[in-house]
């Protein structure tokens, strides 16, 4: 879209794109002005020292008509006019009579009889190739003919977009009567740096060429032909030499230095001082270069220079072939600059580094300008990179912004995913712990036993969990169990086996009973394929009967009061979820009074430290042995936690680690000999 | 943990190194589930030789389970040879000689898949 907005923009030439497309047009002008090497015309300039010594300007006719009597001795090849002559001279004899208060009327008509002053100056111009300047613009009533000029040869179907223009300010007719041409002095718009200058214009109807072109064509005696050209310019052919100006008549000026070596003073020629070289057989220009004098003039090179030095360089340009041309095609050639650039950049960028885009939309600039140049310098075209590398960085803006929009956007998405992240494990270790019940709180003081339970979750929560209750009177269901997975499934099927083994010991039946029954609900819920492997005992509180079931689960540690930790046999069955029919075995066995078993899962044995051995099993037994022989289940599992933790260390706990120690005290009748 | 797998016949032995746990276990089951499937597709065995298994956790046992799942699902059949005595320990505990039959050598594994690859297994 903004791609698109940019190349209708430049298209259209917004005043912004144009003042700095004009400006960069200067550049290459500042940067390789044009040298002169053509010596074919030499301006006589009316300078300061003309002034002081004949006086100020406008001078009397007849003092022109001696400087161009002189010019003419040199032998000129024309002389163009940079001055022009509308009203008749008011030095004229008739005019002073007319002027002066009180005249003798003798003297009057005899000043009446001698030639005016413009009479003089026709004479003078007859026969010396004489082009005079004249001057387009609004219709003027002393002039409502249009100017006579020399036929400019045409193509059949005309030139209808060369500049026309209603009317002219030319010079008094006797003058004019007497030169062999006219030519515009018109220079483009005041108060402006004169880039391009009008070539040819129709005024009142007329095709009038300028002074410059028509001065060369009188000094070349050669005709003058217009043709069309590609791009929708016009070649201009004059004799020999040739060149290509734009549809309007104008011509782009290659502009070379200010040369003091153009000109010679008028005070000069008229004392016959000059070098005959300058003025001989060549193309001459009249003008004005005094101070106070209207008619000056900036170039693209920044240099204020005689109005009349812009009609020499056109003359050069012409002569020397030089020339410069913004064609039809070049608006059409920028907007795909731009166009090509902008679809790169926005396909590319994305897949660069910032770094590395900029660098991609520096050489793009870099590109263009040189593109750019090299039209100037080799194809003598004006092609403007400033659009197209304005636009180019635009669009760099605006996709670096949308690119670092869209990181910030993913950064942010990485930040929520981890706090949901964080949120998951948290909610998994909620669910985890919050089904955990109290030791202390649920059971209340049972004289006939005591329980301690523990669970350290792991950062990434695996799925253990220890549970205890009372299925009747006498017994009383512990189960520890551990989910082979990790986070909120792991939670979830957690949640899911513990309320199924619940309802499964609360139905009553041996340990396997409960555990083949559990796992066959279970398994009806399990998604994800996960296994449990569950130590699930039923201990009677008044005899002290063990009934247990193994699925897969570390084999617990019992001890007596007074003897050494025993490990249970590993018989029983695999995880439950493994082999979904498998029928597990019940166990049993009878604990003396005083002893006690510690069930812990594999998050214990297998905690690693940090040169990655494991607690195992055969540390547990040590660490069990070291307890002493009247420690409560507190005291047993707070051993064998800080043991689990001085042996981890600096290591991450990788598994979840959960203890639960049982320790039957004696029957009921048994209970009041306990301490 | 490092798989490298060799052919004798029908049979695919893959040898297992190193240590099987939550962080190994996804890339091990990628190809241990490659070869089941392949083997089940020209009726032959996978023999997994663990005689370099370090340490297999419930993770890794999971992946062993879904892999026997996947093989029954499509008539393949995976064998387990030469375990070290704490990765024995851990199937003995876990009853996973119930889930697989349990080799004490690779030859004796590659006897059960058939008589071609004990002989390949021999020759070699």
């Amino acid at each position: 879209m903004l791609l698109a907005a940019l190349s209708i923009a430049l298209a259209a030439s917004l005043p912004l794109v144009r003042g700095l497309r004009l400006a960069v047009f200067d550049g290459y002008q500042r940067l390789f002005p044009l040298e002169r090497t053509t010596t074919v015309v030499t301006i006589v300039a009316i300078d300061e020292a003309s002034i002081a010594r004949y006086g100020q300007w406008p001078w009397p006719r007849t003092r022109v008509a001696e400087l161009v009597g002189r010019i003419g001795e040199y032998g000129s090849a024309s002389i163009g006019f940079d001055i022009f002559f509308p009203e008749p001279d008011r030095f004229s004899p008739a005019a002073i009579a007319a002027e002066l208060p009180v005249v003798p009327t003798e003297l009057a008509h005899s000043l009446a009889l001698l030639p005016s002053n413009d009479e003089v100056l026709a004479r003078s111009i007859r026969g010396h190739h004489v082009v005079l300047g004249i001057a387009s613009g609004a219709p003027d009533p002393r002039f409502p003919a249009p100017p006579r000029a020399p036929p400019i040869a045409m193509p059949a179907e005309g030139l209808p977009d060369i500049d026309s223009l209603p009317g002219h300010i030319g010079n008094v007719p006797v003058i004019s009567a007497a030169a062999e041409s006219r030519g515009l002095m018109d220079a483009g718009p005041e108060s402006e740096v004169v880039r391009q200058v009008p070539m040819v214009r129709r005024v009142q109807g007329a095709l009038v060429a300028s002074l410059g072109v028509e001065t060369l064509r009188v000094a070349e005696d050669a005709g003058l032909k217009l043709e069309p050209a590609r791009g929708g310019l016009i070649n201009l052919r004059l004799g020999d030499h040739a060149t290509t100006i734009q549809e309007d008549g104008t011509a782009w000026l290659r502009m070379g230095p200010h040369d003091p070596q153009r000109f010679v003073s008028a005070l000069d020629v008229m004392e016959r001082r000059v070098n005959p070289e300058l003025l001989n057989g060549r193309a001459v220009l009249l003008g004005i270069d005094g101070i106070g004098v209207q008619d000056y003039k900036t170039t693209p090179l920044g240099e204020f220079v005689p109005g009349v030095e812009i009609h020499a360089q056109v003359i050069e340009n012409l002569f020397g072939g030089v020339k410069l041309v913004r064609p039809a095609y070049a608006s059409l050639m920028e907007a795909g600059a731009l166009a090509a650039c902008g679809l790169l950049l926005i396909v590319l960028l994305p897949r660069m580094s910032a770094l590395q885009g900029t660098h991609l939309a520096f050489a793009m600039v870099l590109l263009l300008t040189g593109s750019g140049l090299v039209a100037f310098l080799y194809f003598d075209t004006l092609l403007d990179p400033a659009g197209p590398a304005i636009g180019t960085l635009a669009v760099f803006a605006s996709v670096m912004v949308g690119t670092l929009s869209e990181a910030e956007r993913q950064r942010r998405q990485l930040r929520e995913q981890a706090a949901r992240m964080a949120g998951e494990v948290d909610a998994a270790r909620r669910i985890q712990m919050g089904l955990l019940p109290d030791p202390h709180a649920a059971l209340g003081h049972d004289p006939r036993y005591g329980i301690a339970a523990l669970l350290e979750p792991a950062r990434t929560v695996g799925g253990d969990f220890y549970d205890f209750f009372m299925v009747d009177e006498r017994r009383l269901f512990f189960v520890v169990a551990d989910v082979s997975g990790k986070g909120l499934p792991a939670a979830l099927f957690m949640a899911a086996v513990k309320s199924n083994l619940k309802g499964a010991a609360l139905r009553g039946g041996s340990v396997g009973e409960i555990l083949t029954r559990a796992q066959a609900q279970i398994a009806l819920e399990n998604p994800e394929q996960l296994f449990v492997t569950v130590f699930a005992g039923l201990l009677d509180l008044d005899s002290g009967h063990l009934e247990y079931a193994n699925a897969g689960h570390e084999p617990p540690f019992s001890r007596l009061e007074r003897g050494v930790p025993e490990r249970f046999g590993s018989s029983g069955g695999p995880p439950l979820c493994v082999i979904e029919d498998f029928v597990f075995p019940t166990q049993g066995r009878t604990l003396a009074a005083g002893e006690w078993l510690c069930v812990v899962t594999d998050g214990a044995t297998e905690a690693m430290n940090e040169s990655g051995a494991f607690f195992s099993s055969e540390r547990l037994r040590a660490s069990l042995t070291w307890v002493g022989k009247d420690a409560t289940p507190d005291e047993v599992m707070a051993r064998v936690r800080d043991d689990v933790a001085r042996f981890v260390g600096q290591a991450e706990i990788a598994d979840d680690i959960t203890l639960l120690v049982l320790r039957w005290k004696g029957g009921q009748e048994a209970a009041p000999s306990e301490r | 943990m490092n798989v490298s797998s060799r052919r004798y016949s029908t049979a695919v032995v893959l040898q297992v190194s190193g240590r099987l746990d939550q962080d190994t276990c996804d890339a091990f089951r990628g190809q241990l589930m490659g070869h089941v499937d392949s083997a089940a597709r020209e009726a032959g065995a996978v023999v997994l030789d663990l005689s370099a298994l370090e340490y297999v956790s419930s993770a890794g046992l999971r992946c062993f389970m879904l892999a026997s799942r996947q093989a029954k699902a499509q008539h393949g059949r995976i064998f387990v040879a030469q375990l070290q005595p704490m990765v024995a320990e851990i199937f003995q505990i876990s009853h996973f000689n119930l889930v697989f039959q349990v080799f004490p050598t690779v030859r004796e594994a590659l006897g059960a898949v058939s008589a071609e690859a004990a002989a390949a297994y021999e020759k070699a």
